[in-house]
């Protein structure tokens, strides 16, 4: 996995700001801001410190500073513990460090079709109106459908 | 002189309320207690689940762990949720949700941390990081 700077082709400066649209082939590491789209067949590294807002679309994620927007990969997708991501994701893989925040809809598996059926059912974004309503625990009360505890804590 | 026998501290541990969040000290064995501040019944057991459990309501303090060949259909509350078969509903976590490569997740998830596996599949929307504070 290409880390050091040396290993990306470009470089956004800790101290740019770059607004518009940009594409590349092989790597960007992003230092500075960012605010606009992204496309590319590459890796885009979001370094910590990093602010970037607006839509992504590359084959290799990585997140250390903070999104703003939706993010696609079509490969894999890596939030480390310094991650702020506010935004939907769509990936083949996800890997979500300790410490990382992420909030929004997230699609991972096989081209972002996640579950056998492959269905296109979007959740809602509000967990309480999807949620049913709070009632007093039935899990254990349910006959025949009791699963068994494990005896680890006996 | 009689001799005294020692006393051992009582072997307690301290849980956070699946119904109103607020911490609970419980006997280390107890399999389950009345929260003394909302007065609902509170799960403290560990669950493996290997085959179809569909409720409204899942609830406990300790741990899920749904095996490959284990499907859960609920609303999910526990302390840390392992995922290896398929589960379909929303989830509150105290501790981890780790999806492992087998597993299947249809739902929102909330957690201070989650895990997914290369292979995993997720579909939802996923709040990750610190609850927030005025979230129950």
């Amino acid at each position: 996995m290409a880390d050091s700077n040396s290993d990306f082709s470009t470089i956004l400066g800790a101290d740019a700001l770059f607004k518009g649209e940009l594409k590349f082939e092989k790597g960007v590491r992003l230092l500075g801001k960012f605010e606009g789209q992204i496309n590319s067949a590459g890796q885009l590294v979001i370094a910590d410190g990093a602010m970037l807002t607006g839509d992504v679309k590359a084959n290799h994620i990585r997140v250390d500073g903070e999104v703003k927007g939706n993010l696609d990969a079509t490969q894999k997708m890596e939030l480390t513990a310094s991650a702020k991501v506010e935004g939907d994701l769509q990936t083949a893989r996800l890997e979500v460090a300790e410490g990382a925040v992420l909030i929004g809809r997230c699609m991972v598996g096989v081209n972002g079709q996640g579950g056998p059926s492959g269905t296109q059912r979007a959740p809602s974004r509000d967990h309480k109106a999807t949620s049913p309503p709070p009632t007093q625990t039935d899990a254990p009360k349910v006959k025949g459908n009791v699963p068994e505890p494990v005896g680890a804590k006996k | 002189m009689p001799q005294t026998a020692k006393k051992r501290p009582a072997a307690a541990k301290q849980v956070v309320c699946t119904h109103c969040a607020r911490v609970t000290e419980v006997g280390r064995r107890a399999m389950s207690v009345v929260c003394p501040n909302c007065s609902k019944r509170l799960i403290l057991e560990d669950y493996k689940i290997t085959g179809y459990y569909g409720v409204r309501e899942f609830a406990t303090c300790g741990d899920i762990v749904v095996e490959r060949i284990g499907t859960v259909a609920a609303l999910i509350k526990v302390g840390n949720l392992t995922v290896k078969g398929t589960v379909q509903g929303n989830a509150f976590a105290r501790g981890c949700v780790s999806i492992r490569k087998t597993g299947t997740y249809r739902g929102d998830i909330q957690a201070p941390v989650l895990r997914v596996e290369s292979g995993a599949k997720l579909r939802g929307f996923v709040r990750i990081g610190k609850p927030p504070a005025d979230d129950a």
